[in-house]
């Protein structure tokens, strides 16, 4: 699937089938995944923190396909659309049909750091690690997940759900999570420095920027630096 | 529901697309990608840090389970995501100013699509056929995607100004080595700050903010007494 890979950056497309079913307080499952996000929006952070080298996914419930009532521009929507001598069947033959889906879908879309050869595996794994609790609450009413109950069978059952990307857009750098957020860390510092440290004389500026450098530790990745997630300053 | 996430939105569009041409929509997806050339237009917008296009044939949606019943559809599906910053007009907008050809290069063999020039029926379009996210998260609210790409430059500088540095060196020509660091760095400086909120979970963001000052753990102990009053009074 090299579509899914750009760069570094991997493209992550899950649709999990949603179980037709309803608990016993008349909830259906569709709606009760989507109680459980809208409940991680009220948490100090997002589970999705906590999994190594995610950059930014998201999730959402697909309830049904959209039929296309609006005008378009195609030659066949316009002629049908504006010529009254076309027979009336013609004309509604030449309009959009109408599609439903016969399951609500969880859809997992996620951007993150995969490496040259598009490290899935290693990533799924790491979510597991990391987030398997919070996995089982959101995934446990789609079909098929009840085989689910470790880290390989997990990797199994999202290949299942995958979709290739037919084209997948990189305008990011896709360095390593922990080398953006040390970067960005790094930018913070640095511009706050230089707008403390104006108009210094050379022997101030220098004993100061080498505490800044001392502080500020460009090169260690672990510390100091912005933790994944970080939304206040 | 949370379409943002820190300087973030989180788009998706489905739109459907007859069987029949989606192949074709495939095959230039197949040719942008062997000529990244045809991307240079996409490059342009900066404030697109990833987005995607998934082609879902009639046949392929995700079947796990023999109980899970089949789908019966008419058409295959397109699955538009992007990962932006800004608002949705300024998004959609620079789209349609930027790349026109683009967008209806690739959203041509869609049903119904009414190309993305004029402006009010796209709008319409996008609008109509775009699915609210749930829960969106960004590892890094507070950047944007110029915010990641220029850090990466200040933090290479940084490093590469910290190799050059000698004990020897006179305190002058650190000065010299400083401004130039600076002046090289001038397009990619900048402090970030928090974004004013306007997305469905302000509330919660309003919250956390309660929360870290502590305001908020009074707030909730006081509900609790006064919920174990009236309890108690009962």
């Amino acid at each position: 699937m090299t579509g899914n890979i750009s760069g570094n950056a991997y493209a992550l497309t899950i649709l999990s089938p949603i179980k037709d079913g309803y608990t016993p307080d008349e909830i259906a499952y569709a709606d009760l995944i989507r109680d459980r996000l809208q409940g991680w929006n009220m948490e100090h952070n997002s589970p999705m923190a906590k999994v190594p080298q995610t950059y930014l996914c998201r999730f959402f419930v697909l309830d049904d396909v959209y039929t296309e009532s609006l005008p378009g521009a195609g030659f066949l929507d316009t002629l049908s659309d504006l010529l009254p001598v076309v027979p009336d069947r013609t004309r509604r033959n030449a309009l959009p049909k109408e599609d439903h889906l016969q399951s609500r879908y969880l859809v997992f879309s996620c951007n993150f750091h995969g490496g040259a050869g598009g490290d899935l595996e290693g990533y799924l794994r790491g979510m597991w690690g990391a987030i398997g609790d919070r996995i089982r609450e959101i995934w446990g009413y789609c079909y098929g997940f009840e085989q689910v109950t470790d880290a390989d069978t997990f990797i199994t059952y999202m290949k299942k759900c995958q979709l290739p990307a037919a084209l997948f857009f990189n305008g990011s750098n896709d360095e390593p999570l922990e080398e953006q957020l040390k970067a960005l860390y790094l930018k913070q510092e640095l511009a706050k420095f230089a707008a403390e440290n104006q108009g210094l004389d050379a022997a101030t500026l220098r004993r100061n920027f080498q505490a800044f450098m001392q502080r500020v530790a460009p090169t260690n990745l672990a510390e100091p630096t912005w933790p994944a997630g970080k939304y206040r300053i | 529901m949370s379409n943002i996430a820190g300087k973030a939105y989180a788009m998706n569009v489905i739109t459907p697309i007859r069987w029949t041409t989606a192949w074709l929509n495939k095959l230039i997806f197949w040719i942008a990608l062997k000529r990244p050339s045809t991307l240079r237009g996409l490059i342009t917008l900066s404030l697109i840090h990833y987005a995607r296009w998934v082609i879902i044939g009639k046949n392929q949606f995700p079947h796990l389970d023999s109980s899970q019943p089949k789908e019966k559809l008419h058409y295959s599906y397109m699955l538009f995501f992007s990962n932006f910053n800004g608002s949705w007009d300024q998004y959609v907008d620079s789209f349609t100013f930027a790349i026109p050809g683009g967008l209806d290069l690739f959203w041509k063999w869609n049903i119904r699509y009414p190309k993305s020039v004029a402006l009010t029926p796209f709008h319409h379009y996008i609008r109509y056929n775009q699915i609210e996210t749930i829960h969106y998260y960004n590892a890094y609210p507070l950047a944007t995607s110029n915010d990641v790409k220029s850090a990466k430059a200040v933090k290479d500088a940084l490093i590469q100004f910290q190799c050059q540095s000698a004990d020897d060196e006179s305190d002058d020509n650190f000065l010299q080595r400083y401004n130039a660091l600076l002046r090289g760095l001038q397009h990619d400086l900048g402090a970030m700050h928090p974004t004013p909120i306007v997305s469905m979970s302000a509330y919660q963001v309003e919250r956390r903010k309660r929360w870290h000052d502590g305001s908020l753990q009074k707030e909730i102990a006081a509900q609790q007494a006064a919920q174990g009053g009236q309890n108690h009074d009962r």
